[in-house]
């Protein structure tokens, strides 16, 4: 889903067009009938301000407006409980994706989809091999005591000889690097990390991707 | 120590892999992400769906959770795109026609009945607005969130929502009007 659904392109935010079949018009005495609807659906209708407390214009309005935005205030006062059923299909299919604990897992429509982590581990290095400067590299374990909150909560789904912790569509990779000598290792550091990035989400579809760059030796 | 800070400690457990602590937030949470599809879909079948969907989602997307809003902001994103999705998917444009169509069950007690043909006119009113209206209307009236809020979790912007709100109350009004 992208953002630009959630918005109403070629109108501009802050200027309300007409409806079709046309806004409601002022009063009489002049009220914006779309400021009493909202003091009646905010349950307001009661709170008269001075005009209001004089004309009755207003006074109807708002009690008109006030028992047609009564129902939508009840229910949305409703308690609404989460079906059992759903529940239940929550925790059995979040059982299933740590059961899966070294393949990323999509679960498509005609199936599930799995990679294995070595997998992960494979497109992040050579993507990285790709990067100006970065020498050799290879997968190397996050020392616990630097493990970030992603990596922790990966810690588990840790394939034992790949340096790469996946779960869902979820991966997090750790790479050591030997760069040229004379480099910019910022960037070096950087493009490693855009590059392996991209490759993971192109070719294996994983949404939250990090990726752990150690640069450990330089090579003349 | 406030609700927040629970929720924090548990999404800080679940991202550690600790399925009992996401089981928590299910419990707290879940009937937050089942009202919304409920009210922005407007029926419990595709409702049931999207709050699972978006409930496991929730789970896989976990660790790249940050926080900088609470779990609950969160969670009302992942659902509530969700639900767009599926709109964009089932056009409920029928919608509105299930507000003369509704047939009454005979040995119900009259109040009873009246009260559902009531739930039933406003769920349809509110899924046969248009997506951005319909959002601004749920989030704002039925869930109760400020509009800053709503620009955060739809990516939007307050004079955005202010303007949805604006158009959906009005058109809300004049659907209710016609129904009653």
């Amino acid at each position: 889903m992208n953002e630009q659904a959630m918005t109403d392109p070629g109108q501009p935010a802050d200027d309300i067009q007409p409806l079709p079949g046309g806004a409601a018009p002022p009063l009489p005495c002049g009220a914006e009938s779309d400021e009493l609807i909202e003091q009646a659906a905010r349950g307001r209708a009661g709170q008269l301000t001075g005009h209001q407390r004089g004309c009755p214009h207003c006074q109807a309005a708002l009690r008109e407006f006030s028992l047609v935005w009564e129902p939508v205030r009840n229910l949305a006062a409703e308690q609404v409980p989460l079906p059992a059923a759903v529940r239940t299909a929550v925790s059995r299919q979040i059982r299933e994706l740590t059961a899966d604990a070294w393949y990323t897992l999509e679960l498509a429509d005609g199936g599930a989809i799995r990679i294995a982590a070595r997998v992960v581990a494979r497109i992040a290095r050579d993507a990285a091999r790709q990067v100006p400067g970065a020498r050799v590299v290879f997968g190397r374990s996050t020392r616990p005591g630097t493990a970030g909150r992603a990596e922790a909560a990966t810690l588990g789904h840790r394939h034992p000889n790949e340096a790469v912790g996946v779960m869902g569509r979820t991966a997090v990779v750790d790479l050591a690097v030997t760069a040229e000598y004379g480099q910019d290792l910022d960037a070096v550091g950087r493009g490693v990390q855009e590059r392996a990035i991209a490759a993971l989400r192109a070719q294996a579809g994983l949404n939250d991707v990090m990726v752990n760059v150690t640069i450990g030796d330089v090579a003349t | 120590m406030g609700a927040e800070a629970e929720d924090s400690y548990l999404v800080r457990r679940a991202q550690e892999g600790y399925l009992d602590a996401y089981a928590e937030l299910v419990d707290r949470h879940g009937p937050l992400a089942y009202r919304v599809a409920l009210r922005l879909l407007g029926n419990h079948h595709d409702a049931e769906d999207v709050a699972q969907d978006a409930l496991v989602a929730a789970w896989q997307q976990l660790p790249g959770f940050r926080a900088n809003s609470s779990f609950s902001t969160w969670l009302y994103r992942i659902v509530t795109r969700r639900a767009l999705n599926q709109v964009t998917r089932t056009r409920t444009a029928e919608s509105l026609d299930r507000l003369g169509d509704v047939a009454t069950a005979a040995g119900e007690p009259a109040r009873d009945v009246e009260r559902e043909l009531t739930v039933d006119a406003v769920t349809a009113a509110v899924a046969a607005l248009p997506p951005p209206q319909r959002v601004a209307i749920v989030l704002h009236h039925f869930e109760g969130l400020p509009n800053q809020d709503i620009a955060r979790i739809t990516g939007s912007t307050v004079p955005a929502v202010r303007s949805h709100l604006f158009r959906g109350r009005r058109t809300l009004t004049r659907t209710l009007q016609e129904w009653r």
